[in-house]
């Protein structure tokens, strides 16, 4: 599923990011590559969110998050 | 000499470094993207003299953005000497990737463990003995806030400098590598046997063909990472090599190794940071994240308007006495009549009068300095994302407008942050109508004079018109151009801490001395001017001002003032001299009516019976206020947007506009008005 989607409090595994070339980077340097876990912390309605990455957090627009697919970690 | 240069991620407290050690006021706070220029500073330390090199904050070393090639570009330079990298203790995990990219360029790097006073609050420990047997790079545990860990720092950069020893690093990989180049005792980031193949192959190829690359490993690892840049500059064969791109392999092998680096030196890793992520909940929260930054900017407006007008007339009160005290003064000493005239009606008033605003000033600059330094600049980015989507801009580019509210050169030079060009000129256009500092003395003035119910209130109101203003003209600018922004949001979100005394008070020393700087320059210099053209015309000196210099200048224009209701000559001479900093519309305006104490109760009073008299009432100050608000910003601001646009075409575009726009909304609202005004 696309992150946009993904729920407050929960965990997701990226599995791909389809974006342009130079965003794809941006993210990558952040520590944010396949297999990165997202912790989604907030979202706004108009589709940015704040996600936690790597211990740090990011404010993203709707149109990064769309192209991030992800899966949801399960809970122990 | 030696040469340190400061690099580190966004916000991980370099400037903060950088000043300790320099004894410099650079600004800094509690947001990404701060230092937007490379800035220097020398400094003496154990008889050894130290050139010091802030730089703009980069997450790696790659080259996407402006920062990052600004910065890169200098470290790769023969210039440095010493690398310290500066690490923020508290976000080990992303900070050491940048660390670990700086070890790989294998000149000397200092590893500076910043904001520990963090680490040790949240009740984490570092292992620093294991640490640099990792890494094999001295690692400093220091506190840029709180002073602490400096000399050791500079100690070891000196001696560091010469270090060329080879480095014992000691891994425990879970699988030691038993691959004919191991290379676990040279370097500190060994990757895949696969990568570390690929590697060799390609050092063997750059050393051949390129004997002066001093650094052979780091440029082959950036040619299996496709770096645009090297690979231009240094063309080799790689069709059989690069099979695929590895960027991304080797950016999560990096990870994957400061994992186990955390996982060895990083005891206690509790996640205490609930602090922060419960103040986001209420301040980044989908329904009220909007009305509480608005409500926070009301205050700021409320305090800086209610709050400064009280202490102001005590200002006023002392102008006043000041004023009186050096009239008599004069007189006792026989001065002529003339250079009297001069000082007490063109310097005290015009210079006295703007330097009773300071209480304003200070009060908006302190309320600045709190919300830049707490961190919650960068979750206004956030917060105002959706309406800033809508123009055709990200979130991000209303910090900039924001900053704008205080001083537009600073605010048009933060637009440096953002990575798309088109974006970047968009904003600059719409930073000026963001009503800065210096036009609260004409919004204290006028509305005190002509809304006296209400001052407050119509001064707001500037505000809100700037601001809906510059959105609207973002969002015509949008649909003019057709291609759509890919601008999009991507802004880290620092912690939220209590803003430092030092910072704060830094930060608005330096802009009451700027201000006072302003008036003793700049103001002073356009009264004395101001006060000969309104005293002399080519007769010599004449006793009416309307047959001065000044108000055949002013007649000149009036014509196209009028349809906005501001058709005097007097207003005219104001707003043209506006141009040098808006403040001088206000001194002007107490040189040309020969008011002392402009803002005072009496002064105003005195200067409201003398505009009534011309027929210049409320609706007439309302677009004085409108048109001084949107009209062509200080030539200080004008020169910025020269600077950072790089375009004489842009600039002149962008003043020719602002007066444009200037003159139709006064227009507007003085013809619309006047059908109900009558």
């Amino acid at each position: 599923m696309i992150l946009t989607r993904g729920k407050k409090g929960q965990e997701y595994r990226t599995e791909q990011i389809n974006l342009q070339e130079n965003l794809l980077r941006r993210l990558e340097v952040l520590g944010l590559t396949e297999g990165t876990v997202i912790s989604v912390v907030n979202k706004n309605f108009n589709g940015s969110m704040i996600i936690r990455v790597r211990g740090t957090r990011f404010a993203i627009g709707k149109k990064v998050a769309e192209g991030i697919f992800v899966r949801e970690v399960k809970q122990k | 000499m030696t040469n340190v240069a400061f690099i580190g991620n966004p916000n991980c407290g370099k400037t903060t470094l950088f000043n300790a050690y320099t004894g410099a006021k650079l600004k800094v706070a509690n947001w990404p993207g701060v230092t937007v220029e490379k800035k220097e500073g020398a400094f003496r330390f154990h008889n050894g003299n130290f050139k010091l090199v802030d730089l703009p904050g980069i997450y790696s070393l790659t080259s996407y953005t402006m920062e990052e090639i600004v910065s890169r570009d200098y470290i790769l330079s023969d210039e440095v000497d010493v690398i310290v990298d500066v690490i923020d203790a508290s976000a080990l995990e992303r900070n050491l990737y940048l660390a670990l990219q700086l070890i790989e360029l294998g000149k000397p790097v200092v590893l500076a463990f910043n904001m520990m006073d963090i680490v040790k609050e949240r009740g984490m420990e570092i292992d620093f003995h294991r640490l640099p047997e990792m890494l094999g790079t001295p690692v400093i545990p220091i506190s840029a806030r709180k002073r602490s860990g400096l000399d050791i720092l500079m100690h070891t950069v000196a001696h560091h400098k010469e270090n060329d020893s080879n480095k014992y690093f000691e891994h425990h990989h879970e699988e030691e590598s038993l691959h004919k180049h191991d290379h676990h005792k040279e370097f500190a980031m060994v990757y895949s046997d696969e990568i570390e193949d690929k590697i060799d192959v390609v050092s063997k190829r750059l050393s051949k063909k390129y004997k002066e690359i001093q650094n052979v490993r780091w440029h082959s690892i950036k040619i299996l990472e496709r770096d645009a840049e090297i690979l231009k500059k240094y063309p080799i064969e790689t069709e059989d090599i690069l099979t695929k791109n590895y960027e991304t392999e080797i950016i999560n092998q990096k990870y994957d190794f400061i994992h186990e680096v955390i996982h060895e030196c990083l005891v206690n890793k509790t996640e205490k940071e609930v602090f922060t992520d419960k103040i986001d909940r209420l301040l980044t929260n989908r329904f009220l994240g909007l009305p509480i930054f608005l409500m926070i900017m009301a205050v700021v407006f409320f305090l800086t308007f209610r709050i400064g007008d009280a202490l102001k007339e005590v200002f006023a009160g002392w102008l006043d006495i000041f004023s009186a005290w050096s009239e008599a003064v004069l007189l006792a000493l026989g001065t002529g009549e003339v250079l009297t005239s001069l000082i007490v009606e063109g310097i005290i008033a015009g210079v006295g009068g703007i330097l009773t605003f300071l209480p304003n000033i200070f009060i908006l600059f302190l309320a600045l300095a709190f919300l830049e330094d707490s961190g919650y600049m960068a979750r206004v980015a956030y917060v105002m994302d959706g309406i800033m989507e809508k123009v055709g801009l990200s979130g991000k580019a209303f910090i900039p407008m924001v900053l704008g509210f205080g001083c537009t050169v600073p605010a048009v030079m933060a637009s440096r942050t953002l990575e798309n060009p088109r974006d970047r000129l968009k904003t600059i256009f719409i930073t000026p109508f963001m009503s800065c500092s210096a036009k609260i003395p004409i919004y204290v003035l006028f509305s005190g004079m002509f809304f006296p119910e209400n001052p407050a209130l119509v001064a707001f109101s500037m505000y809100v018109i700037g601001l809906v203003l510059g959105i609207v003209v973002a969002l015509v600018m949008d649909k003019l151009d057709k291609k759509s922004s890919d601008d999009l949001l991507l802004i880290e979100l620092p912690e939220y801490k209590t803003p430092s005394l030092r910072t704060v008070i830094i930060y608005v020393w330096s802009k009451i001395k700027d201000y006072l700087t302003k008036a003793g320059t700049t103001i002073f210099v356009a009264s004395i001017i101001l006060w000969g053209l309104l005293n002399f015309n080519v007769t010599g000196l004449v006793a009416d001002s309307s047959e001065s210099f000044g108000a055949q200048i002013g007649a000149f224009i009036v014509p196209a003032l009028k349809p906005a209701g501001l058709g005097y000559w007097q207003i005219a001479v104001a707003l043209i001299a506006g141009l040098a900093a808006k403040e001088v519309v206000v001194s002007s305006m107490s040189v040309l009516y020969g008011i002392e104490d402009i803002s005072s109760n009496a002064g105003m009073s005195e200067m409201m019976v003398l505009l009534a008299a011309q027929g210049f009432g409320a609706l007439n100050a309302f677009c004085l206020m409108i048109f001084s608000l949107l009209y062509v910003p200080c030539v200080a601001a004008v020169a910025t947007i020269r600077k950072e646009t790089n375009s004489t075409k842009h600039t002149v575009f962008s003043i020719v506009f602002q007066l444009f726009i200037a003159w139709v909304m006064a227009t507007l609202v003085y013809q619309v008005g006047s059908l109900f005004v009558g």
